[in-house]
């Protein structure tokens, strides 16, 4: 009897403790671009984890049962929306069994609302044009001015579940669009000799970084979004690349650099292997280091002597 | 006069030392003006870009606002074509239509459609919300069998999202049983051309699929580790092990799923299975004769974060155990006859992705029968597959085949699968 009381003593102890450290909003998101605008935005408020890492196509995530464990007991569910995640998050949704973040509740969150997509399909898409997404390019994250979108979605929802936390919420987003415009300054003026001029890429997943800091994608290696580099289509490139002059050939850390190196052979063009989310390389460890390592990279590229 | 000489003389001497020193106290000044004044300019030039920016972000903020507003009275006319043909799609299922086309050669006589094509399935699949509680699946197979095309229902069951416990899920319809990894996919999801003879020997051709409900719980754990458990009872119709299509009970199925992360790259999966239900209709004069089938499945997968698109890695192995009482004799006189056949069957399969588009694999089977333990054979498969793209595949694969109770056999396929359509995505 006494040794009962004596547990259920301590058990009762020990709740108290549990509930405290479960008193941060669980945030999951499903790139890391997203886990560290949520940890910006929400501070010490929340407990922010991330199911693909940043060196990751994030197109190709496997919806492993430990995402699912995560999800169950996220009480935010972010993604970037626009079909990124088709492959995986309903998966992971069901398999979670958490209703609170299902798509329609306030624990789903797709922060690509307000955001104006490029690349919207005019007319009837099939699968013949490779992996082309119906609801427009989703790689918008890549334009700063569309990560304050990112974070302002992020603060109102966080403040719609916490509404006693909304001051705290608004003033991070305050200083976070605060030294976003001051990056940007730094940006602009790092980008600016590099105006209208043309670049090559890997993937089709540069158009809104490329209309924010005024570069003109020319050609891509990929024959149709998705569809690997043939030989055929690589001599096109070439032809491109020669004819327009043009000095960089940009890609992600987590494609094939075998392509790429053999153009810039043929070309003398340089190839400028970047992260395109957080965490995709050791710098890129936040957003605001992540466009830093990109427009480093770019600038340096350009600046590189010419392999002829 | 000589004092005011001397004065003369000493303001002379100081004269130069004082106009060099207003002069460079003056270019001194010069300069420290011009770098206040460009450190004033630029730190003007900085505050108005971030005002621009600013202004820049209210724009956009406010046309948000504004096309937010103005989208509100009509959500019925979305400008975009692609976005208004799904919006009058998006009650309409998800429909996908998937082919799998097979050349089969072997040396094995007696063989349908023996060194010929085959369109060996069509699998048509539906499946929608049904509302915000349940989700709904439907896969129907079309086949040809004796010259003639069937269509059949393989699995069509709805799947309860949101039950009031927390963790719980559940299944109603025909559905294929949790039994093991090979035994749930449907042909066009096998890694190989054909089910490995542990699976044909003790579930029939396509595996089990029967009507039944099903319902699978998320264990907590402290170490929050994905630990599930599935019971599920199912009719009692499976000839292969159980009672066949004049099957009058039930059969209980378990499964326990554990899963690993051993690091971001590599994963294991550790499950182990049960089933259990007569094998003569349950309904015999002399009692019933059970069946009880207990599996073991282990897999290890990898695959490299940054070049996963190019390299990974399955092993996967699957035991299964069987104690079947032998059908009774319907004259009874045999009765005292009556006793247990133990027989067991596994595979091992190795798969190894070395390029994008490029997966080789080989596995081994092993296989006695329910019925009968001395008839065991045991098979040797090796292939490679072709990933056009994700909705696309070809596929060769060679099997050599040892049986004590027939010939060896030889068989080459070549395979294609195609589907059109969003099929879901597949479970990891």
């Amino acid at each position: 009897m006494k040794r009962m009381l004596i547990t259920l003593l301590l058990l009762l102890t020990v709740i108290p403790s549990l509930s405290a450290a479960d008193s941060k909003i669980k945030v999951l998101t499903t790139t890391e671009d997203l886990r560290s605008i949520a940890e910006y935005i929400g501070g010490g408020k929340v407990a922010v984890d991330s199911i693909a890492k940043g060196s990751q196509d994030p197109h190709y995530v496997e919806a492993k049962p430990s995402y699912m464990m995560k999800a169950k007991s996220a009480d935010l569910f972010i993604r970037i929306g626009l079909e990124l995640e088709i492959g995986y998050e309903e998966l992971i949704i069901d398999g979670s069994r958490n209703q609170k973040i299902r798509i329609g509740q306030p624990g789903h969150l797709d922060v690509s609302k307000g955001i104006s997509p490029l690349e919207l399909p005019i007319a009837k898409i099939d699968r013949s044009m490779g992996d082309v997404h119906p609801m427009g390019n989703p790689h918008y994250w890549l334009d700063p001015e569309n990560a304050k979108i990112i974070a302002r979605n992020i603060a109102d929802r966080l403040s719609e579940l916490s509404p006693q936390d909304a001051g705290y919420f608004s003033k991070n987003l305050e200083s976070f669009n605060d030294r976003m415009n001051k990056k940007m300054v730094e940006w602009k003026e790092k980008m600016a000799p590099l105006r209208g001029q043309k670049i090559s890429v890997y993937h089709r997943s540069w158009p809104y970084f490329a209309e924010r800091f005024g570069l003109v994608v020319a050609c891509e290696l990929e024959p149709k979004p998705g569809i690997p580099p043939s030989p055929g289509h690589l001599k096109d490139v070439i032809d491109i690349i020669k004819r327009d002059k043009i000095k960089i050939i940009l890609m992600e850390v987590f494609y094939d650099e075998k392509p790429a190196r053999f153009v810039a052979v043929q070309t003398g063009a340089e190839v400028v292997v970047v992260p395109n989310s957080v965490g995709g390389t050791r710098e890129a460890a936040d957003y605001f280091s992540l466009i830093d390592t990109i427009i480093g990279k770019i600038t340096a590229g350009f600046q590189a002597p010419r392999k002829e | 006069m000589n004092r005011s000489l001397l004065l003369f003389i000493m303001i002379l001497l100081t004269l130069p030392l004082i106009t060099a020193d207003a002069m460079g106290s003056d270019v001194a000044q010069v300069q420290a003006e011009l770098t206040a004044l460009r450190a004033q300019f630029n730190e003007m030039k900085v505050n108005y870009e971030a005002r621009i920016n600013q202004l820049e972000t209210k724009i956009v903020d406010l046309t948000r606002t504004y096309s937010v507003k103005a989208a509100e009275p009509q959500v019925s006319a979305p400008a975009q074509t692609s976005s208004l043909g799904r919006y009058f799609q998006s009650f309409n299922p998800d429909v996908s239509v998937i082919g799998d086309f097979v050349y089969h050669g072997t040396d094995q006589k007696g063989t349908e459609f023996r060194n010929q094509f085959q369109m060996r399935q069509t699998e048509l699949a539906f499946s929608a919300s049904i509302d915000p509680y349940a989700r709904g699946d439907f896969f129907f197979h079309v086949e040809q069998e004796d010259g003639d095309w069937h269509i059949g229902l393989c699995e069509g069951y709805v799947t309860l999202l949101s039950l009031p416990i927390d963790g719980l899920q559940a299944k109603a319809g025909k559905f294929k049983v949790d039994f093991g990894k090979a035994n749930k996919l449907h042909l066009h999801n096998l890694p190989w051309v054909d089910y490995p003879s542990m699976v044909t020997h003790y579930f029939g051709g396509e595996g089990m699929s029967e009507p039944g409900v099903s319902a699978s719980y998320l264990i907590p754990n402290p170490w929050d580790k994905f630990i599930e458990l599935t019971a599920q009872v199912v009719n009692n119709r499976n000839g292969t092990s159980f009672a066949g299509t004049s099957g009058k009970d039930l059969v209980y199925v378990g499964h326990i799923k554990n899963f690993f992360d051993i690091n971001e790259e590599s994963t294991v999966e550790l499950g182990s299975s049960i089933a259990t239900g007569s094998n003569n209709e349950g309904h015999g004069r002399y009692g019933k004769n059970m069946t009880t089938l207990e599996g073991i499945d282990l897999t290890y997968k990898w695959r490299p974060l940054q070049k996963g698109l190019y390299r990974s890695l399955k092993f996967q192995n699957e035991l299964l155990f069987s104690q079947r009482d032998r059908p009774y004799l319907d004259d009874g006189t045999d009765i005292t006859d009556s006793k247990r056949i133990d027989s067991w069957g596994e595979y091992s399969s190795l798969e190894y992705q070395f390029a994008k588009q490029w997966t080789t694999f080989g596995r081994y089977d092993f296989a006695e029968f329910p019925g009968d333990s001395k008839q065991r054979d045991n098979a040797y498969s090796l292939g490679l597959t072709f990933a056009q793209s994700e909705y696309c595949f070809w596929r060769l694969q060679f099997k050599h085949t040892n049986r004590n109770y027939s010939k060896d056999s030889n068989e080459i396929w070549l395979q294609c699968d195609f589907g059109l359509g969003p099929h879901r995505a597949h479970q990891y």
